[in-house]
């Protein structure tokens, strides 16, 4: 117990104190309990923060692309794990699901590498395709429509093998009676999933939604960095690129602490909202 | 005699004491260790043990008893490698960066060593390094009111910049001559665009007349920079200077309009946006022979022996294939005007960590020394080069451990970049030999081009420009997408888009860097 205990001391709440930095104006020669207090109370490097378009169109950008992820991203794996349940040929199940997780391992700048192969407007196979059969060629990497597009399908694409492993696991703890007794009543496939196999996976669909709205603000940095191109900076600056940007290749620690810490908050607080809302419907939530 | 004998006995003792003191004195050396960037070459030695390394390491123990460590950097995370390194205070004694403003903001933090009193007192140790940089380049920052120096400008040997290349062969193919003026180029564009079966056959679908990168601001330099009148003055140059893709000079907006009106005329590379300043995408496809036109550094097609563009391209097309370089832009003074940038290279500091300033600064005074450097340049004889009847010296690839990992070996002579055997004739003689396999006339050809009607930007010294900190890499950023935006364009939307674009840059940081700069400039010389 002392041993994990000790580990978490030094390298996860020490660490912690670093915090600090977001209200300290930064010195790299004094440690951060010395260094001089920011203006306006401290609050000097937020407010730069928000009074930056940058930051704000990186605030937007990543509402906006994580919303998208979770509309389309959450409901995908449960569809494939349902659809992969009803598969009655255990070896072509298993090399569906094999398939279908492979992507998860791909780094994103592979996956960038692929996409620019096939989607590209001139050199790309699918805009070529297209040509040849008389359609003009679709922008999807280099307009920001198209872009968000192709951003949360990918993201869809490499990641929802591996998450309906969860959903499959859930659904092998369902009692196998309950389909009895339904074929018994008269009960079909539709009806089976629809009144078995879902209110099932309840639970770990509503632990699931819990941790995914807590990052919400959140963000990843290679997914976006790597997709995004100079066309589309205008969605794909997200808060994570943006630190990059100032913080560590512009050398403003205070401001991109400031900023992390920000993100880190609101997360918490998002956290909390989702786990009291799935007290509130009867679920258990996670805190 | 009875009193002598103690008195004797403490004397040889004092003085055998203080002997011994002196020789461990003499024995123990100094030790400092250095920032050496690290290429990851295929093929290449390791950066911080090879024979060079040896060689320097041997000179310095030899010369000033200083004994060398060498700490490699990743040359492409130069910038983020080392504000790990400061903020960690583990930084190498002696720290080499492209980037000044890194430089500047840990020196406001105090990280950062005042070199000013060591050069004055130290300065008649130093020949070498003045005879080489000069007061020029070693104070070329020194901070005009507080006098501090944080750092010295390494000389930037051969100054040069971009030209223009063209696919000599296609030119010979379709009977055009090397085109003179921009409405030649543009035709000439269009002769390639338009004979793509004849210059490519089954590939001509692959035909880019023109290409281009992400990178658009540097790669249009010989033509955007046609368009800034020639009577700019040095002043504005500066102030409106602190982008080196000169973005914020007058006239330079017309030269991306005729890039856009190529753009929607088919004429470059349709998918340039999508890859990566690192990508080897365009190269690949200059290689294979379908680009006609690009504008790139001086000697590009002509670099990397073997792996290059030229020797791809005779390879894979044909023994006739290759690019030359053209001299097409001419600006409103009828002048073929090269703007050059100014002789300086990398900046080399010592961070405040640094607890020998005097054995450090003997390093760069043991690499300025010309034979130290020149044996670093061209390393040994039958090895890395062979010597011709007129005295200049042609570069071989060597293999194994005494292998050059950069060109003429910059990364070791951090103080100069650019051969240079300490005879300006034999210099450009062996120049136009450094590049193993390329017939020497395209070399000097280009060469000639780029110092015909150059100009070199100025330097005036104010001090911090406080605005600039912490601004370049965000307004880098913007710059690339406003450019690359505003050549995809449709053409009556490019001035919307290219405004725009300028008006975010301005806005995000670059409005306030101008103003700070003319302030200083106005403060220090005068309206």
């Amino acid at each position: 117990m002392i041993l994990p205990l000790t580990y978490f001391v030094i390298f996860k709440y020490i660490p912690m104190t670093y915090i600090q930095v977001a209200f300290k104006k930064y010195t790299i020669i004094k440690s951060p309990w010395e260094m001089p207090w920011a203006d306006n109370g401290g609050f000097e490097y937020f407010i730069k923060a928000f009074s930056n378009r940058d930051f704000l169109y990186a605030l937007r950008n990543t509402i906006m692309l994580n919303l998208l992820d979770l509309v389309t991203g959450f409901p995908a794996p449960i569809m494939l794990a349902l659809l992969l349940n009803e598969l009655r040929i255990r070896w072509f199940k298993r090399v569906t699901q094999t398939i279908a997780y492979l992507p998860h391992f791909l780094s994103w700048i592979i996956i960038y590498g692929m996409a620019v192969q096939l989607l590209a407007p001139t050199s790309g196979l699918v805009n070529i395709v297209l040509n040849r059969m008389g359609i003009k060629s679709i922008p999807f990497l280099n307009d920001s429509t198209y872009w968000v597009g192709t951003y949360v399908f990918l993201g869809i694409w490499r990641d929802v093998g591996w998450n309906t492993i969860i959903y499959l696991a859930a659904i092998t703890a369902i009692n196998p009676e309950l389909y009895e007794a339904a074929s018994m009543d008269g009960a079909g496939r539709i009806k089976k999933m629809w009144h078995i196999t879902l209110p099932g996976l309840r639970p770990t669909i509503v632990v699931l939604l819990i941790l995914s709205l807590g990052r919400i603000l959140g963000s990843e940095f290679d997914r976006p960095y790597a997709l995004g191109n100079a066309l589309v900076k205008d969605v794909s600056n997200v808060i994570a690129t943006f630190v990059y940007t100032y913080g560590i290749r512009g050398l403003q620690f205070s401001l991109t602490t400031a900023v992390g810490m920000f993100q880190s908050v609101v997360c918490v607080i998002f956290l909390f909202i989702a786990n009291g809302l799935a007290k509130r419907i009867g679920e258990q939530g996670i805190v | 005699m009875k009193k002598a004998l103690p008195l004797l006995l403490c004397i040889t003792l004092i003085a055998l004491v203080l002997l011994s003191g002196c020789a461990q004195q003499e024995k123990k050396p100094g030790a400092i260790t250095v920032e050496i960037y690290d290429r990851g070459n295929p093929g290449g030695s390791k950066p911080e043990d090879n024979f060079f390394t040896e060689f320097i390491k041997k000179g310095m123990l030899d010369t000033y008893n200083v004994q060398v460590t060498f700490k490699p950097v990743p040359r492409w995370t130069e910038v983020e490698v080392l504000n790990n390194l400061l903020a960690a205070n583990e930084a190498p004694d002696i720290c080499v960066t492209y980037s000044y403003p890194t430089i500047l903001t840990y020196a406001n933090m105090g990280g950062v060593l005042d070199m000013a009193p060591y050069l004055k007192k130290y300065k008649n140790k130093l020949p070498n390094l003045w005879k080489l940089l000069g007061d020029r380049n070693i104070y070329w920052d020194r901070d005009p009111k507080a006098g501090t120096v944080w750092c010295i400008e390494a000389l930037l040997f051969n100054n040069m910049r971009n030209s223009v290349f063209v696919r000599e062969d296609w030119l010979k193919k379709l009977n055009i001559t090397e085109p003179t003026t921009l409405e030649e180029f543009e035709a000439m564009l269009v002769a390639f665009r338009d004979n793509a079966k004849t210059l490519l056959g089954s590939n001509a679908d692959k035909m880019i007349p023109f290409s281009l990168s992400i990178d658009v601001g540097w790669r249009a330099d010989p033509l955007s920079t046609s368009f800034v009148p020639d009577n700019i003055s040095d002043k504005e140059m500066w102030i409106n200077g602190f982008d080196d893709r000169r973005l914020l000079w007058p006239g330079i907006k017309e030269g991306f309009r005729v890039l856009n009106k190529w753009y929607n005329e088919g004429l470059i590379w349709k998918d340039f946006p999508l890859y990566s300043y690192s990508d080897t995408t365009e190269g690949n496809l200059q290689k294979a022979g379908y680009v006609g036109a690009y504008f790139g550094n001086w000697d590009l097609p002509y670099r990397d022996q073997e792996n290059g563009i030229q020797a791809n391209l005779k390879k894979l097309v044909g023994p006739d294939a290759a690019y030359i370089a053209i001299e097409p832009f001419k600006n409103d003074a009828g002048k073929y005007r090269k703007y050059l940038s100014a002789p300086i290279d990398r900046k080399v500091f010592f961070p405040a960590t640094n607890k020998d300033p005097v054995s450090s600064l003997m390093y760069l005074e043991w690499l300025a020394t010309l034979e130290n450097r020149r044996f670093l340049q061209i390393g040994e004889e039958g090895v890395n080069h062979e010597k011709q009847a007129d005295g200049s010296v042609k570069a071989i690839a060597a293999t194994g451990d005494k292998i050059m990992n950069s060109p003429n070996n910059i990364d070791y002579t951090i103080i100069i970049n650019g051969l240079d055997l300490g005879d300006q004739d034999l210099n450009i003689k062996s120049l136009a030999l450094a590049y193993p396999g390329v017939d020497k006339s395209y070399l000097e050809k280009s060469y000639t081009i780029m110092k015909h009607d150059s100009r070199i930007t100025p330097n005036f010294n104010v001090g911090d420009i406080k605005a600039e900190e912490g601004m370049g890499p965000a307004l880098k950023e913007k710059r690339d997408t406003l450019l690359t935006k505003a050549v995809i364009s449709k053409p009556d939307q490019f001035d919307a888009v290219y405004d725009a674009g300028m008006k975010d840059y301005l806005n995000s940081g670059g409005q306030a860097i101008i103003d700070e700069r003319r302030a200083k400039y106005e403060e220090i010389f005068g309206k």
